[in-house]
C-alpha cells in the first residue's frame, strides 16, 4: 500500500483507521480496568462499570437521548434490530419496510412471518432507492404496530425521508424503528426532534468504535420483551429477569474492551462534529460521483445529489465482472472495495442492480481527495481493459 | 464507636449513575462493595458519612435514580455490623 495514500474503500462495511484512542482504550481497559461490570464490587469491576456507563452518556449526547437507561448495548446493529423486532412485535402484528432494508430486517422479519407469528409488506423504492410515499400511505392496516426505516441504504447511501415517514407512522399510532448502521456518526440524529421510537446501531462503522459493539435505543415507554435472559450481576436471587432499563435486554458480559474503545469513538465525533464530519463526506461523495462519472463505461446506482446521501456510491462497468473489478482494484492497486450484492436483495432489485452486484465504495472521514484521485484513475485503466 | 451509611440500588446502571452525579456536584461519598450484613439486588453500594445521607439521598432522588434502600451500619468492637433500614421518608428527619 502507497503510504501516502488511504487505499481503503470499504467504510460502510467496517471504519478504518479508527481515532488513535479507540486502540488506546479497547488495550488500556483490557489490561487495567479489567474486572466483569456489574459483577463483584472491587476497583477493577467499578473501572470497568464506568467506562460501559460513559459509553450510554457519550451516545445519550450524540442522538439527543435524555435517560442514558434508555440505551442498550448489542453485538452491532443486526442484533439491536433482532432484540427490537423480537421485542416489540407480538402475534397477529402487521410490520411495514421499505426495500431498501438489510438482511439484518428482511430475514428476522421472514422467520416471524414464516412462523405465523406476523404479517409484513414491503414499501417498494424507486431506481435511486427512494420510498413509494404514496403507496406507504395505502399499505397501513388495523394490526400495523411497526414501520421500519432503513435511514441510508448500505447499496446507494440514499437517504431516506425519516420525518415524513415517521409522521405517517404516528398519525396512525404505529411505532417506528429506525435503522442507522449507516447514518450513526455521519449524520446528525436526534431522537427527541425526530420522534425515533427505536434506534438501532453499530459501533464498528462510522461511530469508530470496535467490532462486536452497537446498541438500540428504546423510548421511555416503549416495553420490549427480552431477546435473551440471564446474569446481570442484580437481583441475582430469583429466576426473573431484572425489569429495569438497560439490563431489562441486556444479559452476560458485556464487551467491556469494545465499549471502552467506543465510549473514545463517540468521543471523536462529539469533540469534531457530526455536521463537520456529515459535510466532508458529502464533498467527498460529490467528488468521487462527479470523478467517476466522466468514464466511459460507469453506470452509477443512486441518487445523483451527495446531499440526500450518506458517503456510499455504487457502480458497475460495462463488460466486466464486479468481482473482477474488485480483484484488479485490490491486488494491482491496492485499493480496498466491497463487490457483489450487498446483503439487501431488495435493494438490488429496486436499483436494478440484481443479481449481479455493484462495485461499493465508501470512503470515510480520513479518506482525501487525493485518495480519490488515485481511485479514479485505477478504475479509468480498469475500464480501458474492459474495452471501454 | 463509628457509623457509616450507604445507598443500595437495583442494578449496577443506577449505582454508576449516581456516582456520576455526584461528582459533578462535588459531594464526598465512596463506592464500595455491599456489606454483607445488607442484601441488595446490585453488589456495589454508596458509603457516606451519616451526616451527608440526607442531601445525597435527595439529591440522587430528585435526578429520577431508582434507589433500593438507606442503611445506617454501627461497628462496635467484634460484633458483627447491624444494618438499620432507612425509608425515603426517614430523610427528612435525619
Amino acid at each position: 500500500m502507497n503510504n501516502e495514500l488511504n487505499l481503503y474503500f470499504d467504510n460502510a462495511a467496517t471504519s478504518w483507521p479508527k481515532p488513535e484512542a479507540v486502540y488506546a482504550a479497547a488495550e488500556k481497559q483490557m489490561r487495567q480496568a479489567f474486572g466483569n461490570p456489574g459483577r463483584s464490587g472491587h476497583t477493577h469491576t467499578l473501572e470497568a462499570d464506568r467506562l460501559v456507563y460513559q459509553s450510554r452518556e457519550n451516545l445519550s449526547r450524540l442522538f439527543n437521548i435524555n435517560d442514558p437507561a434508555r440505551v442498550v448495548f448489542a453485538l452491532n446493529a443486526t442484533d439491536a434490530l433482532n432484540i427490537a423486532l423480537k421485542g416489540i412485535l407480538k402475534k397477529g402484528d402487521h410490520v411495514l419496510y421499505t426495500a431498501m432494508e438489510h438482511n439484518s430486517v428482511l430475514r428476522p422479519l421472514g422467520r416471524l412471518r414464516r412462523e405465523g407469528l406476523i404479517t409484513a409488506s414491503m414499501i417498494p423504492c424507486n431506481a435511486e432507492g427512494y420510498p413509494d410515499l404514496e403507496y406507504l400511505e395505502r399499505a397501513y392496516r388495523t394490526e400495523t404496530t411497526l414501520l421500519v426505516i432503513n435511514q441510508a441504504s448500505n447499496v446507494t447511501g440514499t437517504i431516506a425521508p425519516l420525518d415524513q415517514m415517521i409522521n405517517s407512522a404516528h398519525k396512525r399510532n404505529v411505532n417506528v424503528l429506525v435503522d442507522a448502521a449507516q447514518t450513526a456518526g455521519t449524520i446528525p440524529i436526534d431522537v427527541k426532534k425526530e420522534g425515533i421510537d427505536m434506534l438501532a446501531f453499530t459501533g464498528h462503522k462510522s461511530l469508530f468504535g470496535p467490532t462486536g459493539t452497537g446498541g438500540l435505543f428504546v423510548r421511555p415507554g416503549l416495553n420490549l420483551a427480552p431477546l435473551r435472559e440471564g446474569g446481570t450481576g442484580s437481583q441475582s436471587e430469583t429466576d426473573v429477569h431484572p425489569e429495569s432499563m438497560p439490563e431489562r435486554l441486556e444479559a452476560g458480559t458485556l464487551n467491556s474492551a469494545g465499549l471502552a474503545g467506543l465510549l473514545e469513538g463517540v468521543s471523536f465525533i462529539l469533540n469534531t462534529g457530526v455536521e463537520a464530519i456529515r459535510d466532508y463526506e458529502s464533498k467527498l461523495r460529490k467528488y468521487l460521483y462527479a470523478s467517476l462519472q466522466e468514464l466511459e463505461g460507469v453506470t452509477l446506482h443512486g441518487p445523483p445529489s451527495s446531499d440526500q446521501c450518506a458517503a456510499v456510491l455504487s457502480f458497475t462497468l460495462d463488460g466486466a465482472d464486479c468481482g473482477e473489478v474488485g480483484y484488479i482494484l485490490e491486488s494491482t492497486y491496492g485499493v480496498i472495495c466491497r463487490t457483489g450484492l450487498h446483503c439487501a436483495p431488495l435493494a438490488h432489485q429496486a436499483t436494478g442492480t440484481f443479481p449481479q452486484g455493484t462495485i461499493r465504495l465508501s470512503p470515510g472521514y480520513f479518506t482525501s481527495k487525493n485518495d480519490i484521485d488515485y481511485l479514479v484513475s485505477a478504475v479509468k485503466e480498469i475500464a480501458a481493459l474492459a474495452g471501454n | 464507636m463509628t457509623a457509616s451509611c450507604y445507598i443500595t440500588f437495583p442494578t449496577t446502571f443506577f449505582a454508576i449513575r449516581a456516582e456520576s452525579i455526584l461528582k459533578e456536584k462535588g459531594s464526598s461519598f465512596k463506592m464500595v462493595p455491599v456489606p454483607r450484613s445488607i442484601s441488595s439486588s446490585c453488589g456495589t453500594a454508596l458509603m457516606c458519612a451519616c451526616d451527608d445521607l440526607s442531601t445525597i439521598g435527595k439529591n440522587l432522588l430528585e435526578n429520577g435514580l431508582e434507589i433500593e434502600g438507606f442503611y445506617e451500619l454501627e461497628e462496635s468492637g467484634l460484633k458483627k455490623p447491624v444494618a438499620k433500614e432507612l425509608s425515603i421518608d426517614d430523610l427528612e428527619s435525619i
